[in-house]
């Protein structure tokens, strides 16, 4: 790049409270703020289960110049609004990195329950007057998290103006003393921090140039999906609330009438799913959301979808499992299930993208792709991506196409129309509700081409081949990366083989090993299913060992590869309900490597 | 009584039909259900029904779920899905939602809608989807081969119920009623004229109509809803019944041991597709 900054910016700010201190307020406007600004973002806040009480709450948001893929195993600055939240994360801040607490608590303070008692030799501590600060601007204790924000920004002397405008518009529609407030307090903060004498050498540099053919705006994986659905010009959605997938439902409420679409909140997952196959069998472009327990009980009817060769989208946001499992917790459980849970030879096809822009155009494109291939298509996410925050381009020009249905022509005289006509691309041409003399009933029997009940073996066996093989060309469907590698080209020592939200934590991982001198690419699969074989197994031949971490117990995608390709990989699986820790897959790659290739033998 | 003094031709009585017009609404397939099987009943008055009423086939969609009536879409010339076991009523609430013009009809067995689909029916019914709801009981589960359904009498001895039927039946009349189904009505599979006109007006209804069709099943009820049995039970509605009253509506309901044939109820409301236009509305002009 040409004028790269002398400071390439890389922060990490954490905001770490319970759940009344509006930390994640807090962190919501130093996003806001910096992804305004221009800068790569990448936030995730994690939170208790329940809507109210004294849970604790970490907002994290990662700056950057260039992009990045996950947030650091370290931050750069901690701030505290509750110690007692606080005081075991200081561990993760590095050294020369800020912690920043209350330095006149309103209780008495017991051994060993404030902040600077626990500072690490090399952090640099800030104690700051939250409460006073916030008392003397607004005669109030509750605006402590916006004197946090201004202080952090003073500080690192970040615009104060952009501030004010992200505070503006988050307080817009309140009444204008909301707004004041919250500035005045901002700004004792700001004036605070900005008299503070800043150590660290690490801060904020200029952020990138944005290009003029996209615009760049901050959302999380859920509003990706709904803009990603917008753009594709859904017509009709039904859904039943579910964490983490709602978001996407409620976006869609809002912003589907306006445009003309329909939205219905149905009795279940199950009149959902059936509703979807009905509006799609119309022509209609339909889709649903759900998590995983939603998804178990969708399995039937997804079937039907498959074998009554209808059209529909099924956006899946996991979480911790089995059962009703760990609802406000991120795991990467359900891909069996996605992928397998059906009755019957079934396949369907499943995108998981990596990133919350991959949210956007998986979401578009599975439209397309379900149309072009008469097929329920679920795109699978999870918490993580869900709910995490990036600095997102999106393309000014609708990247999506919106009709990519392979249309019957009307049969002459005599003839009946064949819904299910073998043809050599395995494509039925389409005939929908509404068209003249071709009228047809499609059913989830086994039948034949006119859509006739028939369960002889010979016809069992062609459609049975005929809905699996049109699934095989869906890996080659223009626009779609199915799959990529990263990193060194060419043989390398350690392969990471990775999919969905998990893949920017593996990425981070090959870049830092890289730099200690380990060949090492990875690889991003988007289609589960169908899997691109052919790439993942060219793939494996350049890797000495190939690992592929997961968020699961059981190693589902590791299992997926290799039964699909019989060859062996290395599992690494965490089940903790964050995302994976970049130092965990760093160090596997590590323990691989240093390993005498007699490994390499056995996977050869 | 059928007047035997005139010959009737073959010839002459295919001919007429084909000039109706009624054969449009046939496909190509025979229905396979037994011979005698009350559902015979729907296809002939569902199709008599469309082509009075005059909609194209093509405007035209029947959904069912499975079970012996479900295969009703195989046997007519319209647009049809043959769903899954239960789920007729969300997979037509797609169509309908998806595409506003299309006449979409409902046909489906007790258990398909009271015993697994059960869920589904309080919402189709509050929602006033403008859909048409045949539901076809003969107590019995028949695609399976005869076991107890939601609707089997008490001691009805079924291959799951081989001591009798413990579980006392449905009264599906008095469920749409208090669901808010906005039609509601009663027929009778051996009185195919009065069947006839029940779902001319059903399908001509706007909202969510529901006509509750008794049908014999005349392979694994050999005792309990028969056409002997239930020829003897069934029997008008009171003359001066009033149809917009609903409390009159479920009194008649009540009466489960002698049937009554005819309009339960009816009233006008919005419909889902208002519903959904006004929330259109209301969304573009920004409130
Ligand atoms: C999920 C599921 N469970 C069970 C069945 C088996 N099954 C098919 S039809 C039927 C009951 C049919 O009874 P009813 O709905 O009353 O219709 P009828 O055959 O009497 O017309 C059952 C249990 C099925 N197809 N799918
Ligand atoms: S089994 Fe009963 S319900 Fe089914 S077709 Fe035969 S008579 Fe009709």
């Amino acid at each position: 790049m040409a004028n790269r900054p002398q400071i390439l910016t890389d922060m990490q700010v954490s905001f770490c409270g319970s759940a009344g201190d509006g930390t994640i307020a807090a962190g919501d406007i130093f996003k806001r703020a910096m992804a305004e600004a221009g800068y790569q973002i990448i936030a995730f806040d994690v939170y208790p289960p329940e809507i109210r009480g004294f849970g604790k709450c970490i907002a994290r948001t990662r700056v950057t110049f260039d992009q990045v893929y996950s947030l650091k195993p370290q931050s750069d600055v901690l701030l505290s609004l509750d110690d007692s939240h606080a005081i075991p994360h200081v561990g993760e801040v590095r050294d020369y990195g800020a912690v920043i607490y209350e330095d006149r608590p309103m209780a008495t303070v017991e051994e060993g329950e404030h902040m600077s008692g626990h500072l690490k030799p090399a952090q640099l501590p800030y104690g700051v007057s939250f409460r006073e600060l916030s008392e003397r601007a607004t005669s109030g204790a509750r605006f402590r998290n916006i004197v946090a924000v201004g202080f952090i920004a003073g500080l690192y002397g970040l615009p104060r103006d952009l501030f004010h405008r992200t505070i503006g518009r988050k307080f817009a529609g309140k009444p204008a003393e909301v707004t004041e407030s919250n500035i005045a307090a901002f700004d004792l903060g700001y004036d605070d921090g900005a008299k503070t004498f800043q150590v660290d050498i690490n801060g904020f540099g200029p952020p990138p140039k944005r290009k003029k053919s996209e615009k760049v705006l901050m959302m999380h994986g859920n509003s990706a999906v709904a803009r990603g659905c917008l753009s594709a010009k859904i017509d009709t959605f039904f859904g039943y609330p579910i964490t983490p997938a709602t978001s996407i439902m409620e976006i869609l409420a809002k912003e589907m009438p306006k445009r003309g679409g329909r939205l219905l909140q149905t009795e279940d997952e199950i009149s959902a799913v059936a509703a979807i196959v009905g509006a799609g069998f119309t022509g209609s472009r339909s889709a649903t959301s759900t998590s995983g327990p939603g998804l178990a009980l969708m399995t039937e009817v997804m079937g039907l979808g498959s074998i009554a060769e209808v059209p529909c989208v099924i956006f899946v946001s996991q979480r911790g499992g089995p059962s009703t499992g760990m609802p406000t917790k991120t795991e990467q459980s359900d891909l069996n299930l996605a992928v397998r849970g059906v009755a019957g030879d079934a396949q369907r096809i499943v995108l998981a993208p990596t990133n919350v822009e991959g949210c956007f155009k998986c979401a578009g494109i599975a439209f397309e792709i379900a149309e072009k291939y008469q097929t329920p298509v679920i795109v699978l996410l999870d918490l993580y991506l869900s709910n995490r925050y990036e600095a997102v381009a999106l393309p000014n020009k609708n990247p999506f196409k919106l009709d990519a249905t392979k249309w019957a022509k009307k049969p002459g005289k005599g003839d009946a129309y064949q819904r299910y006509k073998l043809t050599p691309d395995f494509i039925s041409p389409r005939a929908i509700p509404g068209q003249q003399g071709m009228q047809h009933t499609i059913t989830g029997l086994e039948h034949n081409e006119l859509g006739r009940p028939n369960d002889q073996p010979a016809m069992h066996e062609a459609m049975s081949h005929k809905r699996h093989e049109k699934l095989k060309t869906a890996i080659n469907y223009p626009n779609l990366t199915t799959s990529k590698r990263f990193g060194d080209k060419g043989r390398v020592r350690v392969g990471v083989l990775s999919w969905g939200s998990t893949f920017g934590e593996c990425l981070e991982a090959m870049i830092t090993v890289r730099k200690q001198g380990i060949t090492c690419s990875a690889m991003k699969v988007v289609m589960i299913s169908p899997l691109p074989v052919d790439e993942i197994s060219r793939f494996m031949d350049d890797c000495d060992v190939v690992l592929v971490p997961e968020l699961n117990y059981e190693g589902q995608f590791a299992s997926i590869v290799m039964g699909t390709l019989g060859r062996p990989v290395h599992r690494l699986n965490r089940v903790t309900g964050t995302p994976m820790a970049v130092n965990d897959i760093i160090e596997e790659i590590q323990i691989l490597a240093a390993d005498k290739p007699k490994r390499r033998k056995a996977a050869e | 009584m059928t007047n035997i003094g005139a010959p009737v031709y073959l010839e002459e009585k295919l001919e007429e039909i084909s000039r109706s017009g009624r054969l449009d609404y046939r496909s190509k397939s025979l229905p396979t259900w037994c011979p005698g099987c009350g559902y015979f009943s729907i296809v002939e008055s569902v199709t008599a029904a469309l082509n009075r009423l005059e909609i194209d086939p093509c405007e035209t969609t029947v959904v069912s779920g499975i079970g012996c009536a479900s295969r009703f879409p195989f046997f007519v010339n319209t647009y049809g899905v043959h769903s899954l076991h239960g789920r007729a009523l969300p997979v037509a609430t797609g169509i309908k939602v998806a595409k506003e013009d299309q006449t979409v009809i409902v046909v489906g067995g007790d258990g398909d809608a009271f015993a697994i689909g059960g869920a589904h029916i309080p919402h189709a019914a509050r929602r006033n989807i403008d859909i048409t709801y045949i539901l076809f009981d003969n107590g019995i589960y028949g695609l399976t081969k005869g076991q107890a359904s939601p609707t089997s009498v008490l001691g009805f001895k079924t291959g799951t119920s081989p001591f009798g039927n413990q579980d006392r039946p449905l009264n599906p009349l008095m469920m749409l009623l208090s669901h808010g189904a906005s039609w509601v009505g009663q027929a009778y599979a051996g009185n195919p004229g009065h069947l006839s006109e029940m779902i001319c007006q059903a399908i001509a209804h706007r909202g969510f109509s529901y006509l509750h069709v008794l049908s014999p099943c005349v392979t694994f009820d050999k005792t309990t809803k028969t056409y002997k049995n239930l020829g003897m039970m069934v029997r008008g509605l009171p003359d001066d019944h009033d149809q917009s009253d609903v409390m009159a509506a479920m009194h008649e309901a009540q009466k489960t041991e002698q049937p009554a044939l005819g309009l339960f109820y009816t009233e006008n409301r919005p419909t889902l597709g208002d519903g959904l236009n006004e929330i259109s509305r209301r969304s573009q002009a920004g409130s």
